[in-house]
């Protein structure tokens, strides 16, 4: 997988995270993995289908999300990972990869597409293997609530 | 009963000129907004039938009007308003489930002819409803009967109401096009071994086999799929991206923004849970 194609993806969820609620996206760490990779948590599925050929998931531990998710909420308390909270984190994984269907444009790739997200939720530890030889993982922390996006791209 | 209309434009005077058409063609303006704080006030107020939006507003865009006023109620109807006509605003517009497009300057026979487009019936997405899971799970008896040489009958079909907790391997494709939708393919670990092993004519020799098989397997049925429905409605226009595979824990599922329908193949190896999902957000596009 080309890494310039990671791009998109990044400035996409830097640039939709200010407009739901978070003040600070730093991005901490990128790692090449193979095609399978472990979370624990929850875990968001959007396929991206036109010129380019992939998926998006964005990852994070169960608490982590309930923290994310009352965040989005202003600040309304999530002591369950509930249906609203499982909304929430699904419109912010369509926001952020629409978006970056957008910044792909940019770079004149045209035409792309998404899937509606889904979410998966384990309890004890998953796993996810994707189609691709490569996938890049990378590390965020918004406003200290860790995330994790995965980009598997062919 | 008029048709009610509410006008969301930052220029009073394409407000008063789309009022005028409207009221001339028998519509009932029931109410105008500058701002995205004003739309969502008025809109509440009045529950239009139709919005008129224009893109270009100096706070809030109309992309941005138009989000607001779908989360706020996700059944309202927008028309989107633009001098510009290309293919970012419109993918950007489906994106974000507005209704329909009118080219500025508006032509009042335009606008009423979209306006009745938009509040009729989606029938095309009342047939894949009632169709598209049928047809999925014809690609799936399909392609295991061949690939496995065996049969495959089907318990009814219903929708999921409650999350779906997963039997150990699930596969999930993303499906694109005039609308867009997922299929779930969810199987125990013992099925799918046993699978591998048949189609295969041997023990499958890891984990990763048996994962490549299933992964295979979803991609054949969701692409087959596709392209039947495509065949039946040629603006269906689907395609679906490569499977991801999801394993080793049990795990509950949701898809938050569709319905997904659902039906369980009994095979001999087991049990196989189908589920298909699709979304509107289409645009109608003139």
């Amino acid at each position: 997988m080309d890494v310039n194609m990671l791009n998109p993806v990044l400035l996409s969820f830097k640039e939709i995270l200010p407009q739901i609620g978070f003040q600070n996206v730093e991005k901490q760490k990128v790692s090449l993995l193979t095609s399978t990779f472990s979370y624990q948590g929850v875990i968001l599925n959007i396929a991206m289908i036109g010129v380019i050929k992939g998926v998006i998931l964005i990852g994070m531990e169960m608490e982590d999300a309930k923290k994310f998710a009352s965040k989005m909420m202003m600040g309304m308390e999530v002591k369950e990972f509930d249906a609203l909270a499982q909304s929430a984190i699904s419109e912010m994984g369509n926001m952020v990869c629409a978006n970056t269907c957008t910044q792909f444009t940019k770079i004149d790739v045209q035409g792309l597409d998404i899937s509606p997200p889904t979410l998966m939720m384990s309890d004890g530890i998953s796993k996810v293997t994707l189609p691709v030889p490569q996938i890049i993982a990378v590390d965020f922390l918004c406003d200290d609530i860790p995330v994790n996006i995965y980009v598997g791209f062919s | 009963m008029a048709i009610k209309v509410m006008i969301v434009d930052d220029s009073p005077f394409s407000r008063t000129l789309i009022a005028d058409a409207l009221r001339e063609g028998g519509y009932e303006v029931v109410g105008e907004a500058d701002s995205l704080e004003m739309a969502l006030e008025v809109y509440n107020e009045q529950k239009p039938d139709v919005v008129t939006m224009d893109i270009a507003m100096p706070e809030n865009d109309g992309f941005e009007v138009s989000r607001a006023l779908l989360r706020n109620d996700p059944e309202t109807k927008i028309i989107l308003s633009s001098s510009m006509k290309d293919e970012e605003t419109e993918i950007e517009a489906k994106r974000i489930g507005i209704s329909g497009y009118v080219q500025k300057p508006i032509e009042a026979e335009a606008l009423f002819d979209i306006i009745k487009k938009v509040l009729s019936p989606d029938l095309l997405f009342k047939d894949l409803m009632h169709e598209g899971l049928d047809i999925f799970k014809e690609a799936l008896a399909q392609n295991i009967t061949r690939m496995a040489k065996t049969p495959v009958d089907f318990a009814g079909n219903m929708d999921i109401e409650a999350p779906y907790i997963s039997n150990g391997v699930t596969a999930v494709i993303g499906i694109i096009g005039q609308y867009s939708g997922t299929m779930l393919l969810d199987l125990s670990s013992e099925t799918a071994e046993k699978l591998a092993g048949t189609i295969l004519h041997r023990e499958a020799k890891n984990t990763d086999e048996v994962l490549a098989m299933v992964s295979e397997l979803a991609n054949i049925i969701g692409g087959v799929a596709c392209s039947m429905l495509n065949k039946r409605e040629k603006a269906y226009k689907f395609r679906v991206s490569p499977p991801s595979m999801f394993h080793g824990n049990s795990a509950e599922l949701v898809s938050p923004m569709v319905k997904i329908q659902k039906s369980l193949a009994n095979t001999e190896f087991g049990e196989i849970f189908l589920g298909v999902g699709f979304k509107k957000g289409s645009t109608l596009w003139m």
